[in-house]
């Protein structure tokens, strides 16, 4: 009765726990793909740079900021230092002195005939929309009375830093009011077709500071171009430039995704003839002595922390390859692909190795002997027969390498340099300082703020990584079990 | 060219691992291990991270013991094959292959952030150990596989029941094997810092042996954070005191994972099967 209630017990413990584990894998699925939801949140920031200027100014320069432009320009709240600048007040004639013409933007306007110039501020001059929000500003763009020339100019060019092409919004800029008794030409640019640009316009000045309305304005108008914040976020997420804390943040995943697949193919590229010739030679060639002790030594170095591998790299490695190649190569930064590639290509060895090993080990007895009977060498027969059968056995080791390969932090964070660039499509990759998904996660993760959109992302990223190895992972299980029952 | 191959590889092992005593040898001393990093890192010892890696070790290796067992015993012994127990398999030896990272994007979601925990040491073993389960049930229902079929199918024949053949005639034989496998998972995990990096981890620290139940609400310093983090500052550690810490960790899980092996061989040759 007793050890029938212990039975009764033990096994539901067992079930619970063995069940519980099996839904481990949702559960971080799950727990990764909630927090991703924050990369949604994202806003889509866009600036401009836009002035009225005398004719004479030169167009080389850049346009100017305060007094003479205005700007449009991403900032968010409290993170961009901009904010001092947020409550600037129309200027008056008297505190622009000597400056010959200005503009000043506000969303604020219902009826702008009646726009009351002490009352506009540049209060909302915010970009930051979410891709499926419209907005509109004006510019109130005039001349002051020390103007000397009879045509001004309306001159616009994108902020620094922001690419209009890798925006998510349609942005025009439109003439829709010009001075009294003054017939300007039309203007109508598509500031993302033509992101800098200038057109002549007539001169008007403004005598009293109540006329500062009275001159041009011009209406920016921002319409949504994605359907929602999703397929834009997702647009962002599928291209080649990476730079979250930039003013105009980009999440471009593929310049990481290039660069972890160039160094973990690298890597598998020099790992696996070495690693399945050493398993062929642990399996068939080594006496059993030193297979015994020689197993155990290849798994210790699977076990070596890869953070200790990393200084290695960098300590060693790193310098050697840059005073032996570095002339011919000309790269002076021995942290880059190629350093990298061979420090993973040294950890992913001795799970290639163990593994092909018990593949090896599972070929029968009988198809071995079966080829000896035939009169083949030992090595023949390896060749012939011991390997054709455990083929997707040796392809599952490869690729459970390059799982393993794939989602390495360290190695990839110390040696391979850090940038979040596009590898080039070219040799010179070989030596480009990179950045792989798995260390940007514990690079950035640092210095995010929580339940952002950058912080979404790099859940985002994680969730990409995940799904990757477990497909990978669960691909080669499932090759390797038929090359088991195949034979 | 195999022989060759296999030559290369011990090559690197020796080249790697005594690189790594060589340089680093000349900064252990007990001094070293036992006190604390003096003047913002550049002097001083390790101890504040050796005492950490320790108890994530230490607090992983128990939250890991019961679950990863039961559940690999459960594999081995109770789950008849079904679609489902196939599925679960399968998902627990993806997960062993997962990247450390990834559970420490979990660790920070789930332990962290949801539960509140905060970077903390109990974070940490938490993260740590649900790194380490999939590789302990992995290894437990293997060693209850190799224990021969002759041995279970005895102890039924003696009338002993389900659960009592699994405890006290297949357990004890597939021990040594279970233990080798929790050590050397736990071991490992001690020597990654993704998992810890976003969860339980901190920088400086100087702490002392002081340790009691508010211990766990703290994060902790530790080895191979350390390193991390001493990489991303760039040159404050000075380079002989970054090789002493590579040897201290390599050595804290070299011979962990000697002691493991060396158990297991012994409790082998006792094994007559």
């Amino acid at each position: 009765m007793k050890a029938r209630f212990v039975d009764w017990i033990m096994e539901r413990l067992v079930a619970i726990s063995g069940i519980s584990v099996g839904l481990l894998v949702l559960s971080v699925f799950y727990f990764l793909a909630s927090e991703s939801r924050y990369a949604f949140d994202r806003k889509f920031p866009y600036g401009y740079r836009i002035a009225l200027q005398p004719a004479s100014a030169p167009s080389a320069e850049a346009v100017e900021m305060d007094p003479n432009a205005s700007v449009i320009t991403a900032h968010m709240d409290g993170l961009d230092g901009l904010d001092d600048k947020e409550s600037l007040p129309m200027p008056t004639l008297a505190e622009l002195g000597g400056v010959a013409t200005t503009g000043t933007g506000s969303p604020l306007v219902s009826n702008l005939s009646e726009a009351d110039p002490t009352q506009l501020t540049r209060d909302d001059w915010r970009a930051w929309k979410s891709a499926s929000e419209a907005e509109t500003f004006f510019l109130y763009a005039y001349g002051t009375p020390e103007l000397k020339e009879d045509k001004v100019k309306i001159r616009w060019e994108p902020d620094a830093s922001y690419d209009p092409k890798l925006g998510v919004h349609n942005i025009r800029l439109k003439l829709i009011q010009s001075p009294a008794g003054i017939t300007a030409p039309k203007v109508d640019v598509d500031l993302v077709a033509q992101p800098s640009g200038e057109i002549e316009l007539p001169a008007w000045q403004a005598k009293t500071d109540a006329e500062r309305t009275k001159g041009y304005v011009f209406k920016i108008e921002v319409e949504p171009m994605a359907a929602s914040n999703l397929t834009a976020t997702l647009g962002g997420f599928f291209k080649s430039e990476w730079s979250p804390t930039s003013q105009y943040p980009k999440y471009g995943f593929l310049a990481l995704l290039t660069s972890t697949l160039a160094i973990t193919g690298l890597a598998l590229l020099f790992a696996i003839v070495p690693s399945l010739l050493a398993a062929v030679y642990l399996r068939e060639l080594a006496p059993r002595r030193v297979r015994e002790w020689l197993k155990p030594v290849i798994e210790m170095l699977a076990s070596i922390p890869t953070v200790v591998l990393g200084y290695f790299g960098l300590m060693l490695l790193a310098p050697g390859l840059v005073s032996t190649f570095g002339k011919a190569l000309s790269f002076d930064s021995g942290r880059c692909v190629l350093t990298a590639s061979i420090m993973m290509a040294i950890l992913i060895m001795p799970t290639i190795v163990s593994i092909a090993e018990d593949t090896l080990g599972n070929v029968p007895a009988a198809l071995r002997q079966g080829g000896e009977a035939l009169g083949l060498t030992t090595m023949e027969a390896v060749r012939r027969v011991v390997i054709p059968a455990a083929k997707p056995g040796l392809l599952g080791a490869g690729m459970l390498g390059f799982a393993r390969a794939l989602g390495e932090t360290m190695i990839v964070w110390i040696l391979a340099g850090g940038t979040a660039t596009m590898i080039p499509f070219s040799p010179r990759a070989l030596v480009s300082p990179v950045r792989g998904v798995a260390d940007t996660i514990g690079i950035e993760m640092a210095n995010v703020e929580f339940e952002k959109p950058h912080y979404g992302h790099l859940f985002l990223i994680g969730l990409v990584l995940f799904l990757l190895t477990i497909s990978i992972n669960l691909y080669a299980q499932r090759v390797s079990r038929r090359s088991l029952s195949g034979v | 060219m195999a022989t060759g191959s296999a030559g290369i590889l011990v090559l690197i092992i020796a080249i790697i691992v005594g690189t790594v005593l060589w340089k680093g040898l000349p900064a252990i001393s007990w001094e070293f291990l036992s006190t604390g990093p003096q003047d913002g890192m550049t002097k001083g010892g390790i101890w504040p991270m050796l005492r950490g890696s320790i108890l994530l070790m230490i607090g992983t290796l128990i939250l890991t013991l019961p679950i990863g067992i039961l559940a690999g015993i459960w594999l081995a012994e109770y789950a008849t094959e079904s679609r489902l127990t196939r599925a679960i398999r399968a998902s627990v030896s993806a997960l062993a292959g997962t990247p450390s990272i990834i559970f420490g994007l979990f660790g920070l979601a789930i332990f962290v952030l949801k539960f509140n925990l905060g970077t903390s040491l109990l974070a940490g073993w938490l993260t740590l150990a649900m790194y380490s389960i999939p590789m302990v049930v992995l290894t437990t229902e293997q060693s209850f596989k190799e224990v021969p079929q002759s041995v279970e199918e005895g102890a039924i024949a003696l009338g002993l029941s389900k659960w009592q053949t699994t405890w006290k005639v297949m357990f004890p034989n597939a021990l040594p094997g279970i233990l080798t496998g929790l050590v050397l998972t736990v071991a490992r995990a001690a020597g990654e810092a993704p998992p810890i990096l976003l969860t339980a981890a901190i920088y400086y620290s100087t702490e002392k042996l002081s340790l009691g139940w508010d211990s766990l609400n703290r994060p902790v310093a530790n080895l191979p954070y350390h390193l991390a983090e001493g990489y991303r500052q760039g040159g404050v550690i000075p380079e002989k005191i970054i090789w002493g810490t590579c040897l201290s960790l390599m050595l804290l899980v070299l011979i962990v994972n000697l002691a493991a092996t060396i158990i297991r061989a012994r409790a082998r040759a006792k094994l007559n099967w």
